[in-house]
């Protein structure tokens, strides 16, 4: 990946990926048989461009692929091993700031959170009475009266 | 119809937690959890920490932050507020109130010095204090004075009712470029001086703004101070030298070295530690975090480790001098294993670690002596 840049060992795969799939395998196993959620940092790990790009194609992609756009895009997708996220972040200049896969039914960002289902709520609630029909109603009438003085 | 994203023109409520306070503005629960996820990824914590971090910061209340800056540069404040476009990395000024700091208020005169004071009143015992900078004892401290009184007046009398102090800098936490040989204002680190607080020390010129925020986050989320090292500094930054996370790391096992910067080795991007570099015997994150949102870092860019968040950098015996054949010669032997190529690494690996030993012990007996001196 060339923003990571300058390594001298980018262009070789060292093995690194097959440890990092064998792990994503066990963690699935515990996923499957415990309900145990689990996840690895992959920056943290001494992978090469072409490590990564060896892990992402031995994982490949499944049926869900999300995108979202908070302080910075993020990208979530699932691998071809249901149950197996990968979840990229970026942050200034779209470069990835987090990138880690996620082993779980559904990542836990994706779930609205909920003080903000509250929010959202209060919201909704006051838009209605500030600007939704009965307010516009009002709003005619005043405007009619005042017209007509 | 109200904006979601409009910021309320009123007054802050103290209590409200950050959570409450970002919703105000259309900042999600999610915002958080990403904030979280890059953070637990710089300390190094386990991902799962993501979860507890974002809950943590989500009813924390907004952490008032007095900075000080003293005998140093500004550069530590260019590094912290470094230009990009607003991201999740800036999140953390969301967290935090900064009531106080020279270059970045509007404040000025009295008036500055009267939010510091309504600062430390309002939040006695909950307040985090920064300082930049060394503080200068000799002559009672006349070499630096804000407001009338001396640094280290300001210093006692800031400190005295904050929660945490985090020295930033390498003159803050070592002394730095005011404390280098001869120390002409008696300049001393900030934990030379409160010992009855927790100081954590983020060094380096300047240090690594991720390592700055990241502790930052750390404190408000955990309220607690996160693991550090013998020398004060988070273990999640400091706790691996750059040499160890170095990508021309494995030239040097070959001990394939560069011997000038213009030379064939240097174009290929062999080791640099011949030509000088400090790496081996310096602890930080520029080879994993990097600098300038992660484009690159000294090394990288063809120049070896200053060695800058190490005590007494500046009088390490010069930038340009391999550790090998520094005043004292504590690498003599392992740069005479360099002929023999791999078996350098090793070799000059734990001559390294010895000199680092060394020198770290100098530096140390070296502070007080020169404190006392300087008292007497």
């Amino acid at each position: 990946m060339a923003e990571r840049g300058g390594s001298c060992l980018d262009g070789q795969a060292t093995g690194m990926a097959w440890s990092v799939l064998a792990e994503v395998g066990r963690l699935l196993e515990e996923l499957a048989n415990r309900g145990q959620t689990a996840s690895i940092d992959l920056r943290s790990l001494p992978l090469t461009d072409a490590d990564r790009t060896e892990l992402e194609a031995l994982l490949g992609r499944g049926e869900v692929r999300v995108e979202l756009d908070l302080a910075g895009r993020s990208e979530i997708w699932e691998t071809g091993y249901p149950g197996a996220w990968w979840i990229r972040h970026r942050g200034a200049g779209d470069r990835i700031s987090s990138e880690e896969i996620a082993v779980c039914p559904v990542p836990e960002i994706l779930a609205t959170h909920p003080a903000d289902i509250e929010a959202a709520a209060r919201r909704l609630c006051r838009t209605l009475r500030e600007s939704g029909p009965a307010a516009a109603a009002e709003l005619s009438e005043t405007q009619l009266e005042t017209s007509h003085v | 119809m109200s904006d979601k994203n409009s910021v309320p023109d009123k007054k802050p409520d103290p209590a409200q937690t950050l959570g409450e306070r970002l919703a105000e503005r259309g900042v999600s629960r999610r915002s958080f959890l990403k904030f979280a996820s890059y953070t637990a990824s710089i300390m190094a914590l386990p991902p799962t920490a993501a979860t507890a971090i974002a809950q943590g910061l989500a009813n924390a209340r907004r952490q008032s932050v007095i900075w000080l800056s003293f005998q140093e540069c500004t550069g530590c404040t260019e590094s912290i507020t470094r230009a990009h476009t607003p991201s999740i990395e800036d999140l953390i000024f969301d967290f935090i109130s900064l009531d106080y700091h020279h270059t970045l208020q509007n404040a000025s005169g009295h008036a500055a010095e009267a939010a510091r004071e309504t600062a430390m009143k309002e939040n006695a015992g909950e307040y985090i204090v920064v300082v930049d900078g060394s503080v200068p004892l000799k002559d009672d401290g006349i070499y630096s004075t804000i407001a009338g009184i001396s640094n280290l007046q300001m210093l006692e009398e800031t400190v005295r009712d904050a929660f945490a102090v985090i020295a930033v800098g390498s003159c803050a936490t070592f002394g730095g470029i005011p404390g280098a040989n001869p120390n002409p204002t008696g300049a001393v680190p900030i934990s030379e001086i409160i010992t009855d607080k927790p100081v954590i020390n983020i060094s380096g010129c300047p240090p690594i703004p991720e390592a700055m925020t990241g502790t930052v986050a750390y404190l408000l989320s955990f309220g607690a101070i996160p693991e550090l090292d013998h020398l004060g500094r988070p273990r999640a930054f400091f706790g691996e030298a750059i040499h160890d996370r170095c990508y021309r790391r494995p030239f040097y096992e070959r001990g394939m070295f560069a011997k000038s910067f213009d030379d064939a080795g240097a174009r290929q991007g062999w080791c640099l530690y011949e030509v000088g570099c400090k790496g081996p015997v310096t602890y930080n994150a520029c080879a994993t975090l990097k600098w300038n949102g992660g484009v690159s870092f000294p090394i990288q860019s063809g120049h070896g480790c200053l060695g800058c968040s190490e005590p007494g950098f500046w009088d390490l015996g010069g930038f340009y001098k391999p550790l090998s054949t520094a005043k004292n010669d504590p690498l003599k032997w392992a740069a005479g294993a360099a002929a023999v190529g791999a078996a350098v690494g090793a070799a000059s690996a734990m001559a390294a670690r010895n000199l680092r030993k060394k020198s770290l012990k100098a530096a140390a007996a070296a502070a007080p002596k020169a404190a006392a001196e300087e008292k007497e």
